[in-house]
Formats: C-alpha cells, structure tokens, sequence
C-alpha cells in the first residue's frame, strides 16, 4: 500500500542493513506474510519474532538438539521445526499458551537435516534424515502414512556400487513434485502424490548437492553444490507418473553458473527475490559476512557485493514480497537488509515538489488571471460529482481469486494434495502480553 | 500564515482543549469519581423525556415512542413514512444509554460488532451490549478524563487515550488493565490499533504521533509529527501508513516501517483539523476541520475529491465515520446537536437525526448491521443507538 507514495525509482535489491536482531540464531526464515522469522537455535529452542516490533513474540521448545530447520505452512498458522534429536515438531501459533504446545511430533529414525510442508497442505511433511533418505510422511486420517522417497536403480549399474545419498529435499512451489538432490551430483524428481521417480538429472561437475532454491514461478531452480558454484536451470515440464516406472533421465545444463573466480569460496545459502529478478548468494567466507547479488534480468549479471561486517554469515533468506533479506551470522545475530528511501523533506510541505536541481518556471498564460469565484465553485462541484470507490481493495479480490484457482484446477495431483488441507483460512496471530524481564 | 496561528491560538488557548473541553474543563480535577461505584442493573423506562441526566444509574431506554426524525427539507412529508429509495438512510432511534457522568468523548464497535465502547471525561470506559444497550462491564483506572478509545482487531483489547498522559490497553479476557503506556509528555487525545494490533499509535498535546509495542508496552518510535496538538491518528488498512492531522491545519501520512513522512495535505485556508480516518480500502482519507466541512481527498494527486457541508464544527474535534452497511454514506455529529448522513457520491444529506440536547462529539457505525451511536456532551450525557430496519 506504501509502495504507491514512495519513489518507484529505487533499486529493487537490499542495500543496507536496518537492524540486527540478538537472536542466537542458526538460520533465519521470512513467514509468507513477511511480517514474522522464525528461528531456530543451538539449544533446541526456535521461536517466533515479530519484525515490526522487533521482538520475540513467541517460543517454541521441544527439541533437546540443535534446530536444523524451519518451515511456515501458507497462511503463516502452522510451523515445523526439524532438529538432531531425530524429531520434527509441528507448531500450532493458534495456540493460546506460552510457550505454545506442540501440535504433533513425528520421530524419525536418525537425525532430521530438513523439514518442509507441501506447499498447499501442511498435513503433508517432506523430511530429510542424515543418514541420506528422505521420507514423505502424511498426517492426514484417512492418508496417514510414511514413504521413503526411492531413487531407481539402473540395472546395469548393479557393480556393488554404494546408493549415493541424499543431501537436499524440497517441494517445489506447486507442491505437485519433490527435488532431491544427491551426494553423486544428480537432481531426482519425485511426484509427491505417487512417491515414484519420474526424473533424473546428471549434473555434471556439481559433486554433493547442498542446497536449492525455486523462483516463486517453479520454472526456475538454483543449486548449491560442494564445487562452490551456484547452477540456475530452466526446468523442463514433468508430465504425469509413467505406470510403467519410466522416467526422464537427461542431463540439465545450466543457464548460468556463479561463483567467486577470485576467492573460490563456497556458499552457504542463496535465496531468489520474490519477483524472481535477482538471486543472492551468502559467501561461506570465514572472516566477513558477505552477500553477492546477481541480476537475474540482466543475463545474471554480477550487481553487487553487500558487506554485513565481520561475523561470517551462515544462512540467507529473501522477503517474499519485499526488498529485504535475513542474513545470519556465526555468533546468532540476524541482519535485516533492506533498501532504504532518501527522506524526502520537501513531504512535509504541503503542495512543494522537491527537485534536484533548479528549473526555469514557465508560468501559463492563464495561471494568474482573477476568475469569477461562482465559476470556480461550479468547476469544484463538477469535480467533485466523479463517483468514488471508499471500499473495493484491489489484490484482495484477486487474492480470494488464485484461492479459488487453486480449488478449481483439474489436477490429480492438486486434488491430493487439497484433500484434508488446513492452511486455508486466513491467520490472524494473537496478541500476548509480554513481560519485559522474561527477555533474555 | 499569521491569521491561521491566531485562530487555533484563539480556540487553543482558554484552557479548554477542543473536543475535550470536557477532559479538563471546569471541576474535571476536582471531581471525584472514586465513590461512584457503578451499579450494574439495567431498568427500562418507556418515556425519557423527564429522565434525569445526571444519575449515576447505568440504563438503556427503549425509544418506543418514535423520536421525530426530520428529512431534509426537500423530501415531502408523505414520503418520510416509507423511504422511496431501497438505499436511502432510515435511521430511528432505538436505545437511549445513559451512565456517563461527564460528556462523551469517543464511542467504538467492537470489530464483531457485538459491543459498543464508550468513553468520556467522567475517567471511566463503559461497554455496552450493541445490541440490546446493557451495560456489560465499566473500566476504572485513570486519573483524568478519556479522549478516546480504540478496540484491537480481534476485539480482545481496548484501548484508552486520557488526560492523564497516559494510555491504558485494557484485557476483556481478565476484564483489568493488561499494560498502562507512559511516554507523552501532555494529554494523549487520539490513539488506535494497526491492522495486525501489535503495534498501536497515539498522539497527543504533546504535538508528537508515538508507534507503541503492544505486546511489551513499549516506546518504539517518536515522530515529531506536527506544531500544534495532534488530533488524530490511524493506520491504513494493510498497517503500511499512518495517517495524522492537527490544530495546525496539517494532514500527514507517513511510511509505518521507517517513520518517514510521505505526504503533506493542506487545504488552501488551512482549517483547524479535528479528524482523519482512512477509507476503508485506503485510497482516501476522510478529514473533518473546523469550517464545518468534511472532505474527502484523494492523497495520492493531493486533491478533495468530495466536499461534505451542512452541519456546524466550529469548535469541538467532531469524528465523522464511514457508513457502507447499506449505502454508501458519511456520517457525522454536529454542534447543531444533530447528526448529518451524507451520501458519499451526491454530497446531498439524506437524513438528519434529532435528538440529542447537546453537541454531538462522536459518532460511531456498526461494522455489519445499519446501527449509528452517537454521544453527546454535558447537557444531555446520553449515548443514543439508531437503526435501520428498512429492507
């Protein structure tokens, strides 16, 4: 709503830092409101910060080992920490106590890397173990399950070789498929619905994956591999599972590649803009906190370096609508970047125009005749008899619109996935008081 | 420039605060309010005519006798009976509450609609069951007159601006105070909840807008938004931008996150301004000032796009409200004593409503149903609720 007074003019990609926050943080996530993180810590304990206070508005303890990640469900109500205690949680921030109760715990059987929701229901929970396997576990009643995710064996392979491991698992934004990434180097896509492969894809040179990130549109997936190079791909369209347990299996080549020619340093994280233009890339440089930007527009272009002092940064993530990014650093502290605005001091007048440098004033022929004020009192009324609209919310309509959509498509995969869903309804996050001594 | 100054010094000056004259007016310090217990028990009285104003007894009157309500003068008196047009305002008087003892500063429906908040100099807040006019509950804590209240988006708290510098979030779970907010330095007059209510903004004599954390009760921004006392305040409907106005004639919106002023409205003879609310979906702002005019503007091309005449305000911060349950209207007390219903587009007053003995501060339109409360000051301290039941 802002946007509309302020300069349209400015750069689109974080600049500076505007606060930091004393979190004793591993990572740092953006819900898709954008209004709270969520963060995980050392000691088992993630909470809840509200960034327009600036302040932790919620705990959630239940893991006994460090956090390993976070997830929001869509409406921002549901949460789902992961952690070494071979344990993932799902919060309920509906919840009226605190700290909140957990709303259900499901126990793996090793270390859990990562957890993450499907995108249109978070009933469904992809979760990641150490020991390289990925599982898709259902809550739902009548779907409750645990599949592990299988990559398929080519049978001429069979010469001992050990099953590469995975090291990455992620939803794509439609939710209709799942990307694994594998210690061997290759990307697996799974279809969430049937838990069968219907892709694969040699990366070669990437070595062990490590990390990836979607452009909000899916189209676009970005890698993170131990060669310390970022890999942007254009992804193909997957069509339905093959009864017959045929899939694709083809080389992607990537449409760009960044990395650090100088440096070689690797990195810790990358995360896209909402819009998709930019890609930001934390460097895992050990003694500065460093972020790269590439302009994705501009043939991903290098646009520039944001320096966040001297803590090396750990994780990165982006807005998802905003110009401004959560970086955190080795010592727990959470840097939020964002572009600021110039004040504009000529605001404060009413009816002055700030400009930058002196104009020439053309006066208009007419600009100081004496006009009949009966004349001006009708031209005003007439003026003023164009309707107005006090209440119609634009994107709120079309907000309800894509909700809708998504009901409507005629998809397999969607209507799995939609059945039992409980992130529907609009969130509202209570208010709790706080006293101010329980801080820290 | 000069002549500006002097008329708000002029209205400033007499130790008498505009809509709140009564906050500290004559005997507001040396009131005592402690002994008045209050007593809870509603009786029904058909005439009201003779009731006296001053009881200390909190009571809701059914209007059965119907109030005349007088149309504008160009609707013929035949027509009055049955509105012609479906979209028409026929609003009557249906409850009459009284238990303030000292004038009414600020009535608010809660977001659900089912409770209507009230405030006045008398320190006390009231709440009242909207739809029958019982008096649910009665908050004691301040030590001066209320200004104004505001509720929270969930309708779980309340807030109350007062003469006492301070402002008081009160819990309607725990029905008591949940957290007292010190920082201004002068009368708070106007105060109200962001979207998401956890941040609340204030502004007051101290001629300073302060963004609150609700949660904490803390400080978290000090504008130093304007040269004279600040009227009113409020977030936009996505919590965003904040919109302020003042005695200097001023209206500003300003950029929530960073504090920034945005924008500044000013009319050409720079009026004393006694309200500013957003429209509902925030492309407009709706300001009253006092040359008895209500304008609509569009802040964005910085024009007044619409221009509400008919009613007095030449003294007192008047609140106009926005009315859309049934058409599309603008709503405002007056210090003719009456209450004035524009509609939005003609500018034409539909409906004006009698009633009240005094000025009428405040008035307040129910998020759902075609219900108006108004409240009006010392020589009548009564809260009337007004419906529409024509289909």
């Amino acid at each position: 709503m802002n946007e509309s007074l302020i300069s349209p003019f400015n750069i689109t990609h974080p600049t500076a830092v505007q606060t930091s926050l004393f979190a004793n943080a591993l990572f740092a996530r953006f819900d898709p409101s954008g209004r709270y993180i969520g963060v995980g810590g050392t000691s088992g304990t993630a909470a809840i910060w509200d960034l327009e206070t600036r302040a932790r508005i919620r705990w959630l303890e239940g893991h006994v080992k460090a956090v390993t990640s976070l997830d929001w469900s869509s409406n921002s109500r549901w949460v789902l920490t992961s952690s070494k205690d071979w344990n993932v949680i799902k919060w309920d921030l509906a919840s009226k106590c605190d700290p909140i109760q957990r709303h259900s715990t499901i126990r793996f059987d090793g270390p859990v890397v990562s957890a993450s929701f499907h995108p249109r229901n978070s009933n469904i929970i992809l979760a990641l173990l150490s020991t390289g396997e990925a599982f898709v576990a259902d809550l739902r009643k009548d779907h409750r399950s645990r599949v592990e995710l299988c990559e398929v064996q080519d049978d001429g392979d069979n010469d001992g070789r050990l099953r590469s491991m995975m090291t990455v698992a992620r939803f794509d934004p439609s939710g209709k498929h799942i990307f694994v990434g594998t210690s061997s180097g290759s990307i697996l896509v799974f279809n969430s619905r049937t838990k069968t492969m219907v892709a694969r894809h040699k990366i070669s040179g990437a070595g062990t994956m490590k990390g990836f990130d979607f452009a909000k549109s899916g189209r676009r997936l970005v890698t993170n591999s131990s060669d310390r190079t970022l890999r942007q791909f254009n992804l193909p369209v997957y069509g339905p599972p093959n009864p017959d347990g045929e899939f694709i299996d083809e080389e992607l080549e990537p449409t760009h590649r960044f990395n650090d020619p100088i440096n070689k340093t690797a990195w810790y994280g990358m995360s896209y803009s909402p819009d998709g233009e930019w890609l930001a890339g934390g460097a895992a440089d050990p003694a500065s906190h460093k972020i790269y930007i590439w302009d994705i527009s501009n043939d991903g272009q290098f646009a520039s370096a944001l320096d966040g002092g001297r803590e090396p940064l750990v994780h990165i993530h982006w807005h998802p609508s905003k110009s401004s990014i959560a970086s955190t650093t080795n010592h727990g502290n959470i840097l939020i970047w964002h572009c600021p605005n110039p004040e504009r001091w000529g605001a404060f007048a009413g009816g002055f125009e700030e400009v930058d440098e002196n104009v020439e004033y053309e006066e208009k022929e007419d600009e100081f005749d004496i006009e009949d004020e009966e004349e001006i009192y009708k031209r005003k009324m007439k003026e003023e008899d164009e309707e107005v609209d006090i209440d119609t919310i634009p994107g709120a309509t079309s907000r309800r619109k894509a909700q809708l959509d998504r009901m409507d498509i005629e998809d397999e995969d969607f209507a799995w996935a939609d059945h039992d869903a409980d992130d529907r309804e609009e969130f509202r996050m209570k208010i709790i008081m706080l006293d101010d001594d329980s801080e820290m | 420039m000069f002549r500006q100054l002097a008329r708000s010094r002029q209205t400033v000056s007499p130790s008498v605060s505009p809509r709140r004259q009564l906050a500290n007016g004559p005997g507001g310090f040396a009131h005592n309010t402690k002994s008045r217990k209050a007593i809870l028990f509603v009786h029904v009285i058909v005439h009201f005519q003779n009731m006296d104003v001053n009881a200390t007894v909190e009571s809701a009157v059914i209007d059965k006798s119907t109030i005349p309500v007088s149309n504008p003068p160009e609707v013929p008196p035949t027509a009055s009976e049955q509105p012609r047009d479906p979209l028409e305002p026929y609003y009557r008087s249906r409850y009459t509450l009284s238990g303030h003892t000292r004038a009414i500063s600020s009535l608010k429906f809660s977001p659900d609609g089912t409770i209507l908040a009230s405030s006045g100099a008398d320190k006390l807040v009231k709440l009242w069951d909207a739809y029958t006019g019982e008096v649910i509950r009665t908050f004691e804590g301040h030590t001066e007159g209320i200004s104004d209240i505001a509720w929270s988006s969930d309708g779980d708290y309340l807030a109350s601006a007062s003469d006492d510098k301070t402002i008081i979030i009160w819990s309607l779970e725990r029905s008591a105070a949940a957290r007292t907010l010190i920082g201004h330095t002068n009368f708070v007059f106007c105060l109200n909840f962001n979207p998401s209510s956890n941040l609340l903004v204030s502004g007051g004599f101290d001629e300073t807008v302060r963004v609150w954390d609700v949660a904490r009760g803390k400080s978290l921004k000090v504008l130093p938004a304007h040269s004279d006392p600040v009227t009113a305040v409020s977030f936009n409907h996505d919590g965003t931008l904040i919109v302020s106005c003042a005695m200097d004639g001023l209206i500003r919106i300003w950029d929530a996150d960073s504090g920034q002023c945005l924008k500044t409205l000013v009319d050409d003879d720079n009026p004393i301004c006694s309200h500013v609310k957003f429209s509902p979906n925030s492309k407009f702002v709706l300001a009253s000032t006092q040359d008895s005019t209500i304008r609509l503007w569009n802040y964005h091309t910085s024009r007044c796009v619409k221009t509400y005449t008919g009613h007095t305000n030449r003294t007192y911060c008047l609140v106009p409200c926005f009315s859309t349950t049934k058409g599309k209207y603008i709503v405002s007390g007056s210090e003719d004593n009456k209450i004035y219903i524009w509609d939005l587009q003609t500018r034409q007053v539909l409906q004006i409503l009698e009633g009240h003995r005094d000025v009428v501060l405040t008035v307040a339109t129910h998020p759902t149903r075609n219900i108006i409360a108004s409240a009006s000051m010392e020589k009548d301290l009564t809260i009337r609720i007004w419906h529409d039941d024509c289909l």
